[in-house]
């Protein structure tokens, strides 16, 4: 297979008036001004997403740990690394760093900020300055969740429930929930700038129906961010003024049982966001799966106009399906029946979806880099978890698989088997993009199949372990659950050592690798016709699209150049 | 913002589409902030409709004067902020600065009356996690409110619950009319140093438009918390 | 004993049987349609992977509609046959049979109190840490609920804190326990044995040790267990030691006899009550189930019935009148006994339950006073 990233071959790099060595040229974005000033201070998308990915990084090793020390506990039934309460704030900071610190921002927030303005053709987001408004909003989010985790943590689950949460858990739930209310302005203001840029930038000839589906899906995804993040505001706003109130002898609260509120409203309030929520993770890792299955099997995608609605349906659909994790919680008889019929629903788009994926393979010329092996790995896992979902939107299975591991294997499956192993397919698709430097082959290929053995080691025994009936959240556990046990953990470390390698060979790059050209893998976007790593106004001239997305069988990029086809 | 020409951003092809995307943008948030308060309005519908003979007593004892005369305040400033535009627009530097200032001043005025309204709120009793919840006897009773209830057949926990939805409605509200003023008097000193020119004023619009929905939020919240249960002239003095 | 795990986890219930049977139909439909996909994009990759040295052309496919349509009408059929078969077992699982027998289950972090109709309570649970080091085994207060084969029973569940949820893998059931209001599901165990129960909302430090067993067996060994655990007598409302006795004798013993008697009413006869729909001032009317007694009881001017004065004083958890959730669950419990003409004479003193310490209770009964208001007690 040939490896010459593109480096001398100038076909379908029509805007590359320049390279990437700076002779008298603009300048690429990341050498546009030194020094710890400019990056701070930065209105770059580009820079922007870049201070994304290294938090999300970060944040991703913390929440990885504390899945380690999770992980290792449960070894034993009774406890193998730490007590109860430790535990139990072990596991709600994992969630709550994992969700709203790495998968809520990952894709948005990184790809999305680097190529949402590429992709379409304009010279940055639309708002820039709200763009790194929303980097800092999102560090000051994560200072509560750090100092609520600094303070002792916080020992609720990241769902937060009251009466629990405001009157008996006496944990740093003020603070944490703080961190929560925070990040969500970040994700709002992030949203709000996707749509606005994608309404109003897009360069002539790019008209809706030849946006990338990476654009469909993070367009959807943002439509969710801006319209589902203020009910979580105003949910986790009142949870903290009852729980303040407690502190003053005389408690106070609309969830608050004791004086006639109900702490189902509570549940209501916080689901209605934290389904969608789930849709946001997930959107913008469908996209970069259509965007890499399409340049890796040199095909056009299969059903594009069934892709991009199916995106919108999801977005839309999954605002009304949120009760379905309060099928055992108290609600009526027909509020359960009405919600598990609305979640059969949301689950076709996605079918739609895996079935055109599945189509866009045949009769391609398909080849197996790190992004393909990602994206072919989501697709087994994503599946899975997909239709494990089926089992919990079915009111008479979801009695018995509610709040077990059941439950904990699927929404794993879909988040990290799909959305983790999306941003990594991503960050290795544009890493070349965004660095200018291509990482190893051989060691990406090894280290994609090692984190999918080590996922499915990790997560297929917790199937097992939830049918049989073992709860989530329990430090401690009968004993005949231990072997299970013990071989999800297993896989954690197989899953720990892929990630590392991940980490090895993508830092090794950034000193070693070899430059890679503006368009190492042939693709047809318009982020592969302007040079590695781009300029800041990222074109010189205001690209004129000329073509429809993925017009590989056609040879042709969206500007109208031949597409780099090795 | 880089590379001006005039009032243009770099990162935009022409005026038309930086309008248009502030104009959408503006709206956008409106929209989020409109699903913020959704969420509080909708779980006080859901009390109410419980609870509607407990809301209705203690919303009686709200100060009803004071609502009314915040709602003139804040719909009067609604208008000076709309002729600020025009001011704006005109080129009418003088006009521009004192409705601006008029329509800060209007919104502090609201803040004014809502702080004094909450301390009479502390030394009426209505402040439920205080300790002298309900020991004050108020207008046009003879005992403590505590005894009135009991009486009454009010139960005061669900007044307390009421109590939490006041404060904590006005109470986002309020901040967010700070928000507005704040930028209203950052627009107020723009217009002073001349820096606020008839090709800019698309930003004291999308200011306006914020604006206008703290003004309709309040209309809706005031209805809701204050017009819940009858009001008799025993509530008319301050 | 706990049998040991295989493949497939105990089915104790009849429930249990049908969930289990929609389990696997899902499972069947969904692993085939996967492998189905997996071959699809595994044989792909296979047949179409890029040779070395072959030009690259590929055919411009971009849709087709007639495969648009069969993907997105046959996966919703298959996905609305799972929602109706889950509807129906949903259904069957949440409403119980009538006139089945109620076991009263309040949560507590950490433990479940268990009260039978005839009076027996186990705690379940209630396990400290040291039960950690002889998980399995029998610890410290890890009571075991016994239940009779065969015969279904309906559980009332409540919490007295936070949000709890009792549940049974075995019986393939489970319900929050939410504090505030009950909720109610019901078992028929068909196989004898000894099973988990869990607590399956998070709820705190000892979430995990909120556990017990329950025990099913045969319908003698069950009677006994009844009998050596609490002894009883016959009927209700006769000197028994019924939960609905019990709540006949705080019924006295609080006084709302004084009020809710048929000489000198001041409030409704509470004869067959449950299941009744009452009329209220104002005009509206409500179901009389279990919430709504509870809310008469620990509320009671929320709703006031038609033609009668709202004179009747809170009974909450603490202060004056403090009744507690098990003291409330007997006290409803006889609510729900109570038929027509059985309300107590006004005279009739509240007699203690067999065994008890007959000492000062019994004195004070003898000099009923009338029933106290908050207001009444500041002066």
């Amino acid at each position: 297979m040939s490896t010459d990233y593109g480096h001398t071959a100038k076909s379908g790099a029509s805007l590359d008036h320049h390279d990437s060595h700076p002779h008298g040229h603009a300048p690429s974005y990341l050498h546009d001004g030194y020094g710890w000033r400019s990056w701070l201070f930065t209105v770059d998308h580009k820079r922007i997403g870049i201070m994304y990915l290294v938090m999300i990084l970060a944040f991703f090793l913390v929440g990885g740990v504390l899945a380690g020390l999770v992980r290792f506990n449960l070894v034993s039934p009774t406890g193998a690394l730490v007590d109860n309460d430790t535990y139990n704030k072990l596991f709600t900071a994992h969630g709550v760093v994992m969700l709203f610190f790495v998968l809520i921002p990952s894709i948005p927030g990184v790809m999305g900020n680097f190529f949402v303005p590429i992709m379409i053709g304009a010279k940055d987001m639309a708002f820039p300055k709200l763009n790194l408004a929303s980097w800092y909003v999102w560090m000051a989010g994560s200072g509560f969740a750090v100092w609520a985790i600094l303070a002792g943590g916080i020992d609720t689950g990241w769902t937060l429930y009251p009466p629990y949460s405001s009157r008996s858990s006496h944990s740093n739930v003020v603070p944490g929930a703080m961190g929560v209310f925070v990040a969500g302005f970040s994700s709002i203001m992030t949203g709000l700038n996707i749509i606005i840029t994608v309404h109003r930038m897009r360069a002539p000839g790019m008209t809706w129906g030849r946006l990338p589906l990476f654009i469909w899906a993070t367009y959807a995804t943002s439509l969710i961010q801006v319209l589902a993040t203020p009910v979580l505001a105003i949910a986790v706003f009142l949870l903290m003024i009852e729980t303040a109130t407690g502190w003053t002898g005389n408690p106070v609260g609309i969830f608050d049982p004791a004086i006639g509120g109900d702490p189902i409203l509570f549940q209501h309030l916080f689901w209605f966001y934290s389904h969608p929520a789930v849709y946001i993770m997930i959107l913008p890792g469908m996209g970069v799966i259509s965007e890499i299955l399409t340049c890796f099997s040199r095909k056009n995608i299969f059903g594009y106009q069934a892709i991009a609605w199916s995106s919108v349906g999801i977005a839309v659909v999954g605002f009304i399906v949120w009760a379905h994790h309060m099928f055992v919680a108290g609600i009526s008889y027909y509020a359960a029946l009405l919600f598990s019929l609305l979640s059969m629903l949301v689950a076709v788009p996605s079918a739609i979806k895996v079935f055109n994926w599945t189509s866009t393979l045949y009769r391609g010329s398909i080849t197996f880099q790190a992004p393909m092996v990602f994206a072919l790995g989501f697709m087994v896992l994503f599946t899975i978890g997909g239709v494990t979902g089926l089992f919990l939107a079915t009111l008479g299975t979801d009695i018995h698989l509610h709040d077990t591991y059941f439950v904990v294997a699927h929404f794993h499956f879909v988040m990290v088997g799909g959305m983790v192993l999306a941003f990594m397919a991503a960050l290795h698709f544009w890493w070349p993009k965004m660095t200018g430097v291509m990482y190893s082959d051989f060691w990406s290929r090894t280290a994609a199949i090692t984190i999918i053995i080590g996922y499915i080691l990790t997560f297929m025994p917790q199937f097992y372990l939830g049918y049989h009936g073992m709860p989530r959240r329990y430090p401690n556990y009968p004993p005949e659950f231990r072997v299970f046990n013990v071989l999800s953990t297993a896989g954690y470390t197989v899953q720990l050592a892929g990630f590392l390698m991940s980490a090895s060979y993508l830092l090794v790059s950034l000193f070693n690798g070899k430059k890679a050209g503006p368009n190492p893998w042939g693709a047809t976007g318009l982020e592969w016709a302007i040079p590695s790593p781009p300029i800041t106004h990222n074109f010189d001239k205001t690209p004129v699209v000329v073509a429809a997305p993925y017009e590989y069988s056609l040879n042709l990029t969206q500007t109208g150049e031949k597409a780099d086809v090795r | 913002m880089s590379a001006r020409v005039g009032a243009l951003c770099g990162h935009f092809e022409d005026i038309e589409q930086q309008r248009g995307a502030e104009r959408l943008g503006m709206w956008m948030f409106l929209a989020t902030e409109i699903l913020f308060f959704a969420g509080v309005f909708l779980a006080y519908t859901v009390y109410r409709l419980w609870y509607p003979k407990d809301f209705a007593a203690v919303s009686s004892l709200l100060n009803v004067t004071i609502a009314g005369i915040n709602s003139v305040f804040l719909l009067t400033s609604s208008m000076t902020i709309t002729f600020a535009i025009r001011a704006c627009q005109t080129g009418n530097n003088a006009a521009l600065r004192k409705l601006l200032l008029a329509t800060a001043l209007l919104g502090a005025a609201f803040m004014a009356l809502k702080a004094y309204e909450y301390a009479t709120d502390y030394h009426e009793g209505l402040v439920p996690w205080s300790n002298n919840f309900g020991h004050e006897t108020l207008h046009g009773h003879d005992k403590p409110m505590l005894d009135v209830w009991e009486h009454d057949g009010v139960s005061p926990d669900r007044v307390k619950i009421f109590l939490f939805f006041y404060y904590s409605m006005t109470g986002i509200h309020g901040i967010h009319l700070i928000i507005g003023i704040g930028v209203v008097l950052y627009l107020y000193v723009r217009a002073v140093r001349k820096t606020l020119t008839p090709d800019k004023y698309v930003a004291l619009e999308t200011t306006s438009l914020y604006w206008h929905l703290v003004d309709a939020i309040w209309l809706f919240i005031m209805p809701l918390l204050y017009l819940a249960g009858p009001h008799t002239v025993h509530q008319l003095g301050f | 004993m706990i049998l040991q795990t295989t493949i497939f986890p105990e089915q104790a219930t009849e429930m249990a049987w049908h969930i289990d049977l929609l389990f696997w139909f899902i499972t069947i439909v969904t692993t085939a349609v996967s492998l189905g996909i997996y071959a699809a994009v595994f044989g792909f990759c296979v047949v179409y992977r890029r040779k070395e040295g072959e030009a690259v052309q590929t055919p411009r496919i971009v849709g087709s509609h007639r495969l648009e349509l069969l993907w997105t009408i046959a996966p919703l059929a298959v996905f609305l046959v799972m929602f109706a078969w889950g509807a129906w077992v949903y259904n069957m699982a949440m409403h119980a049979p009538d006139d089945v027998p109620e076991v009263y289950v309040v949560g507590k972090q950490w433990m479940w109190k268990v009260q039978y109709p005839g009076g027996q309570r186990v705690i379940l649970g209630a396990n400290s840490a040291d039960y950690a080091k002889d998980i399995g085994g029998e610890a410290q207060f890890e009571g075991v609920m016994v239940l009779p084969v065969g015969k279904p029973v309906k559980v009332i569940v409540t919490s007295e804190d936070v949000i709890h949820d009792f549940g049974i893998p075995a019986f393939r059931s489970k319900i929050d326990a939410v504090p505030g209001r009950y909720v109610t599901t019901w078992y028929k165990p068909t196989k004898t044995g000894e099973y988990h129960i869990f607590c399956d909302q998070y709820c705190g430090t000892n979430h995990s040790l909120m556990v017990g067993k329950v025990r099913v067996v045969e319908q003698a060994e069950y009677e006994a267990w009844l009998e050596g655990t609490y002894k009883t007598g016959p009927g209700k409302n006769s000197v028994d030691g019924s939960l609905a006795h019990q709540g006949r004798q705080l019924f006295m013993k609080l006084n709302c006899i004084q009020c809710h008697n048929g000489e000198a009413p001041r409030a409704p006869l509470l004869e067959d009550v449950h299941k009744s729909l009452r009329p209220f001032k104002g005009g509206t009317t409500a179901f009389a189930d279990e919430n709504y007694l509870r809310e008469s009881i620990r509320k009671p001017r929320a709703k006031v019935r038609e033609g009668w004065d709202p004179i009747m004083p809170a009974y909450g958890t603490t202060g004056d009148n403090a009744l507690s959730e098990d003291d409330l669950v007997k006290v409803i419990a006889y609510i729900k006994s109570l038929r027509k003409g059985e309300t107590p004479n006004l005279t009739q003193n509240w007699v203690p339950p067999i065994g008890s310490d007959t000492g000062p209770a019994a004195e004070d009964a003898k000099t009923p006073a009338g029933p106290k208001s908050a207001a009444e007690e500041k002066k």
